[in-house]
């Protein structure tokens, strides 16, 4: 079923890097009863475990919930000062409209700067630094309590939008990487529908933490020792009119990204070439990322413990780490259906370390 | 019968698509909000709307109630392969907000676009400290160079998506209240005025251009009107941290009234008095040069009409979450009925 549905409210959902619970608790609403089989680590990843016919052999895949975001640093004359978390270029903040989750409510809010009316000539040409936002809630009069606080966490505020011929394009916050966890509870239900029996445990993981480089992973890869790991993510991608093709990275449109090498890991050639042969087996488009940029779980999943053998799908997403994120549609499925087939082709003696 | 409130007629209006020379585009729509409260209403050749609303006194004078209809926006200069779009920019948009905002280009139909941004994951050092210029920008909008083609000639208006957003202190965020927020609280307060309360003949210009350099739409306007007496309504800056109180003035205090060289004084005194008398609150703007409204286009536009500038506040001008708070706008709403209605001033300035 090709439905959008799921990561629509996923993108949608309240999760900054340090307060993923609304996140988890959408995840878990939408596992339904297979949510039993899931428990929260000392983390605070979640790990469903898909028991298989050999308990000896192990297989993780991952996505993380977190998604860049803010946080309330202090309040001066009514407005918020705010710090970003995670890599948050401020040329797409000014403006914005943004939520603060407090005291278990969500506020509304603006990123204020100076009127363009009032800039100089200096301050149009340079982007305004974050430490010169704030984010305008509303007025409130003297002794009135102002519904946030520093420590309260924020995101973008943005809607999930399906647009471009024949609506194949998507827009929306978060897709990095909530398209990851997306995919993920559709491979459980699919796998709990069908009653697959996988010839390994399979470890489905939704971790915490990475866009500021901590890292849940790093504790669920440790305490699950995996053989292999599978980890989700979305890739910047440069396919925008004008910039020489090299330098694209990847192509929107044309299946889910494999990485060779990023900033924090070199990837496993035997599994990239199991990834180009099931996709070519099954007729779903795959394809290799062509320049060295970002870093994801993996960096930390393929060092722990004994060592684990790591592939990166991803998703190629225009104007990452921005509220309008975009992407292909069709490479969510695509990511999806060969995720699947994978894990079912999978022989995991031929992945034996000799 | 239940009238329609502030907040709403301002969602109406704002969320209109009238990019400066594309100010007939949703015509209709405008026409099925506005026209069923006036007497007649006529298109002239810079595009402006000049509604009219007749007293029943007769030999009433004329007044002239400026509020420009246009807003900021972009305008398609050229489409590359992938689908995305080049444009140029229409009035005075602010650089800081483009990359990554959500805009809709108006070819035969409107499409959905993003504005073009570097995930930092891409960047080169330093990168993120500079704005690029807004020709360089370029706009993603998930079609095929050849169908986009087919449906988006060049210059196409682009507008910034209509998306509003209620904050806490009673304000309203989103794009294009500079100035529609002002015309919808002149139509409410006229749509709930009676013709035999009408001090004079009000003629209600939706000016055209006023964000772009020609500003033609108060020059013909007022000259085609040729009132008696004219207010000139606007937003005006409001006040944020980063300006001087001096420069800008408050949300939440109730409108403000223009004083320098270009306004008229005494209707400017006259109009103070009024808000007094009506309890409402007036704060004082200095403008020692232009007042940077239509004013003095309208004071100039026929051998000098007496005129009042009027502000509403409103922060983040010419972004898509520009803010006021509804409060004002209410305020600005009972002003203009109170004037319209006010037979001392219509006759004080009655030309001899």
């Amino acid at each position: 079923m090709d439905n959008l549905d799921l990561l629509k409210e996923l993108c949608e959902t309240f999760g900054p890097s340090g307060w993923e619970d609304p996140v988890k608790e959408k995840i878990l609403e939408e596992l339904g009863p297979l949510s039993r089989l899931v428990r929260e680590d000392r983390a605070g990843n979640l790990i469903l475990t898909v028991s298989g016919t050999d308990h000896s052999r192990k297989v993780m895949v991952s996505a993380h919930m977190d998604e860049v975001g803010f946080m309330v640093s202090g309040i001066e004359d009514g407005y918020l000062k705010f710090r970003t978390v995670g890599g948050i270029d401020p040329r797409v903040l000014c403006g914005r409209r943004v939520q603060i989750l407090h005291d278990g409510r969500y506020v509304n809010g603006v990123i204020g700067s100076k009127a363009v009316h009032h800039q100089t000539e200096e301050e149009r040409s340079q982007a305004t630094k974050v430490k010169d936002m704030y984010i305008d809630i509303g007025s409130f009069e003297e002794g009135e309590d102002i519904p946030a606080a520093m420590c309260d966490y924020g995101t973008f505020l943005s809607e999930f939008v399906r647009f471009g011929e024949e609506d194949r394009m998507i827009k929306a916050k978060a897709i990095d990487d909530r398209l990851g966890c997306a995919i993920l509870i559709e491979l459980a239900r699919e796998l709990a529908k069908n009653h697959t029996m996988l010839p390994y445990d399979l470890y489905i993981c939704f971790t915490r933490c990475e866009e500021i480089g901590y890292s849940g992973a790093t504790v669920a890869a440790s305490v699950i020792q995996p053989d292999i790991a599978v980890v989700l993510e979305s890739t910047a991608v440069g396919d925008l009119a004008g910039t020489e093709d090299h330098a694209r990275v990847a192509e929107t449109g044309a299946g889910g990204v494999l990485s060779l090498v990023d900033r924090s890991t070199i990837y496993d050639e035997d599994l990239i070439r199991f990834a180009l042969a099931t996709g070519e087996k099954h007729g779903i488009p795959v394809q290799v990322k062509k320049w060295v940029s970002g870093g994801n779980d993996a960096g930390h999943i393929h060092k722990s413990g004994r060592g684990v053998r790591c592939l990166a799908l991803s998703a190629p997403a225009r104007y990452l780490h921005s509220p309008s994120t975009v992407i292909c549609a069709q490479d969510y499925f695509c990511m999806r259906d060969l995720l699947s087939h994978m894990l079912q082709d999978l022989q995991i003696s031929d992945f034996e370390t000799r | 019968m239940e009238t329609k409130s502030i907040k709403q007629w301002i969602l109406d209006l704002c969320g209109l698509m009238s990019v400066s020379g594309s100010e007939s585009y949703d015509e209709n729509k405008l026409m099925e909000l506005v026209r069923p409260f006036f007497d007649s209403v006529e298109r002239d050749p810079v595009g402006n709307y000049l509604f009219l609303k007749k007293s029943r006194r007769e030999n009433a004078p004329r007044l002239l109630l400026d509020t420009h209809y246009d807003e900021i926006g972009m305008m398609v200069r050229e489409i590359l392969e992938g689908g995305f779009v080049r444009i140029t920019n229409i009035g005075g948009l602010d650089p800081r907000i483009l990359p990554a905002a959500e805009v809709v280009l108006y070819g035969e139909k409107p499409v959905f676009g993003v504005i073009v941004s570097t995930p930092p994951h891409l960047q080169k050092p330093g990168e993120s400290s500079k704005l690029q210029d807004v020709r360089d920008l370029l706009i993603d909008t998930g079609y095929t160079k050849e169908t986009l083609e087919k449906i988006l000639p060049i210059g196409s208006p682009v507008g910034y998506m209509p998306r509003y957003t209620e904050l806490e202190g009673g304000e309203l965020a989103g794009k294009s209240m500079d100035n529609k927020a002002c015309g919808a609280c002149v139509i409410k307060a006229l749509s709930e005025t009676d013709p035999d309360e009408l001090a004079a003949d009000v003629y209600v210009l939706f000016s055209a251009k006023e964000e772009s350099s020609s500003t033609a739409g108060a020059n013909v306007g007022a000259y085609r009107a040729d009132p008696d007496y004219a207010m000139c309504i606007d937003v005006n800056l409001g006040k944020t941290p980063d300006v001087s109180k001096d420069e800008t003035v408050e949300l939440g205090k109730g409108i403000s009234l223009t004083y320098g060289p270009v306004v008229s004084r005494k209707l400017t005194d006259r109009t103070a008095e009024l808000c007094r008398n009506a309890g409402l609150n007036v704060q004082p703007y200095i403008a020692t040069r232009s007042t940077g409204t239509n004013t003095v286009k309208i004071v100039l536009g026929r051998a000098g009409i007496p005129t009042v500038d009027v502000g509403l506040p409103l922060k983040y001008m010419h972004t898509y979450n520009e803010v006021l708070v509804l409060k004002d706008a209410e305020d600005l709403c009972r002003l203009v009925r109170e004037f319209v209605c006010d037979a001392r001033i219509a006759e004080e300035f009655r030309r001899g």
